[in-house]
Parts: C-alpha cells; structure tokens; sequence
C-alpha cells in the first residue's frame, strides 16, 4: 500500500515538475498555459489519489468521507483548470496578441 | 525632497531593525507572551467559549475590538474605493447601441432609446459576447462556491476559516460571474445600493452585537450577556455570539469585494467591466 501511495506521488511531483519546467522553458504566453493548465491537472489527479490512498490506511466511514472529499477536490479542479486556461487565451486573442513562430524570439 | 525621503525612510527602518534586538528569541519560553497568554488561550478557551477552533476564539472573543476596527478598516476600503471612483456625471451619448439576444446582430440607434424589452439588451462599445464554455462552467461551479463559502462562515468554529474567508469566497462568487457573463448581470443580482447598505449592516452587526451585550449589563463585546436572549448557558452564548459577529464580518466582507471590484474594473462607470 505505502509503495502504491509513493508511486502516486512521485509520479504527481514528476508532472508537477514538468509544468513548471514547461512555464520557464516555452517561448511565449500561449505556448506557457499548455504545461500551465495540462500538468498541474494530471499532476494533481495523481498526488491526490494517492493521497487518498493512503487516508485509507485505517479504513473507516470518516477516512472514506475525506478521501472522497480529496476525489471532490480533482473534480472541481478538472472544470476550472481548463475553463480558466480557455478563458486567458481567449483574452489574449481578443486582445490581438499574436502567437509565437518557429523562428521568433522568445518572448 | 527625494534624498531627504530616502533618509528618513531608511533611518526609521535601521531604528526598527535595532528595536528588534530587543525582542525575546523566536520561540523563547520566558518570553512574556508564552509565559501566561499562550497558555491560557491554549488551555481555557474550550471551557470558557467552547469554541474548539482557538485562532477563531482568540480572533473573534478575547480580542474581538481589535476584528471589530479589522471590520470597519475593510468597510473603509470600499468606501474609499467609491468615494474616489465612482462618475456620477453621466454623459448621454449620441447613439446606442443594443443587440438582439436570438440572433446576436447589433442594432445602432441615434439620439432615441429603444423600449426595454427582453429581446434587446443594451451593450457598449467595448462589449464582448460571453464566451460560452466559461458561461456554462461558471453557471455550474457559483452556487457550489456558495455553498462552501457558507460552509466556511458556519465551521469556522471547528476548522480553518470565518467570516473573512467566507466573506471573500462569497464575493468571488459575484465577481465569478460578472467576468463570465457581463458586469451588468452581476449588478442585477447585487445591486450597487445593496452592496452599501449590507456593507454597513454587517459592520452594524458586530457593532450592534457588541453593543447589545453592553445594555445587558456586561461590558462591550462580552458575549456572556446575549445569555436570556439566546436561551442558552453563558459558555454556549459566547460561543454563539461568536458565530453572529463572523455573520457580520462575512456580510460586510462579501458586500466590500463586489463594491470595489464592480468600481475599479468599471473605472466607476458601472458600464461594462471587464
């Protein structure tokens, strides 16, 4: 179970990891929500499941509540998460901002 | 003028920055804090307001002038916010524009007002249409942050939160869906003159709660008092005059959040918004 849990995480922090790494490294404001929005919500899903998981170790009514209050939690994360992410590109579109070429420096 | 600033500025902060060496050690036990105010937050505030949460007793109870004026201060900012945004000077412009709502084609009419009628909806010239995907997911995540903001207020009791919290979450809900849908939306359902009032019924709440316990003997803001009108032990009272003060707090937050952001994104105009 403790494996199972740690596994969930590790590969959570791993996506995590990535979205950050992706916001630093890409070259301009749209190319920055892709890591932004995509990783943070699989990152999440994974951390949370796991820690759900292991809020399960002393399996009772209550632990099930919470664990299922964890669940709750992705839900609501995977409506907003790329709602909000459509929301800013379409901003910046309406805004007139142009997307970044192959070739453009990074803005 | 700029150097002697400067001067000032970095004098009194090398003052404070000396005073600190003054101060007992982070954590130090002899320290006049730890030696008999923490202990008896931590040790008596569950007999004396059987409130378990004790950052809410301490807050709300042992010091509850200091959320009191936390409250006005909160109050304050969105009067100041008004005072100084708000255009009352309307300029009647020359055209208008409206747009029918079945078929999204835009009307211009000169110098006359259409009758208001549910197929035309009045817009401006920086008006965008509401983008759908970010109306409908709005319309399904508002009365769940709703709810888990009245949520907040009420547990504030048993877990993080109260009525600063709440307030906000609240007022973010508004403010939700006068970016989803359009500034004026949101003012149909808050009304300006309504965040105004609630704003001051909130502080009157705490103010008034306070000032109830006064004229039933007990000094102000001591919650023991509200005993023969809540029906209830004195414990349970303070407990419960807890809960109508963060009531308070919450109201005034949630009406101060929508007042400034309505003000500020409208430049006071209270036209269009972002």
């Amino acid at each position: 179970m403790d494996i199972i849990v740690t596994l969930f995480l590790f590969a959570g922090l791993f996506f995590f990891t990535g979205g950050a790494l992706g916001i630093l490294r890409f070259p301009d404001f749209y190319s920055r929500l892709h890591p932004a929005g995509k990783l943070d919500t699989l990152g999440l899903l994974l951390a949370m499941v796991g820690l759900a998981l292991f809020n399960l170790h002393h399996f009772c009514l209550g632990a099930l509540l919470t664990s299922l209050k964890i669940i709750l939690i992705v839900v609501f994360v995977f409506l907003a998460s790329p709602t909000a992410t459509h929301a800013i590109v379409d901003a910046g579109v309406r805004a007139g901002l142009a997307p970044w070429v192959k070739g453009d420096e990074r803005r | 003028m700029k150097i002697i600033g400067l001067v000032i500025a970095v004098l009194s902060g090398a003052l404070l920055m000396y005073a600190t060496v003054d101060f007992p050690a982070w954590g130090d036990p002899a320290s006049p804090a730890s030696t008999y105010l923490s202990p008896h937050f931590i040790e008596k505030s569950m007999e004396e307001t059987s409130v378990p949460n004790i950052v809410t007793a301490v807050l709300a109870d042992y010091r509850g002038y200091d959320t009191m004026y936390e409250t006005t201060v909160i109050f304050s900012a969105g009067l100041a916010c008004f005072i100084l945004l708000r255009v009352f000077l309307r300029e009647e412009p020359g055209e208008r524009l409206y747009r029918h709502v079945l078929t999204g084609v835009t009307v211009r009419v000169e110098g006359a007002k259409l009758p208001l009628s549910d197929d035309f909806e009045r817009i401006d010239a920086m008006w965008t249409p509401p983008d759908l995907i970010i109306k409908t997911v709005c319309r399904l995540l508002i009365p769940f942050i709703q709810l888990f903001a009245l949520y907040v207020i009420a547990h504030g009791h048993h877990s993080p939160g109260g009525g600063f919290q709440g307030g906000v979450i609240l007022g973010a809900s508004i403010i939700v869906l006068a970016m989803s849908q359009d500034l004026r939306t949101a003012v149909r359902r808050m009304r300006e003159k309504l965040d105004a009032i609630l704003c001051a019924i909130g502080v009157l709440i705490y103010a008034g709660a306070g000032a109830l316990c006064l004229l039933l003997g007990l000094n102000f803001l001591d919650y023991g008092a509200l005993t023969p009108v809540l029906h209830c032990d004195a414990i349970t009272a303070r407990s419960h005059g807890i809960l109508i003060v963060e009531i308070g707090v919450g109201v005034a937050v949630m009406c101060t959040m929508i007042w400034i952001y309505c003000n500020l994104s409208s430049m006071g105009k209270y036209d269009e918004g972002l």
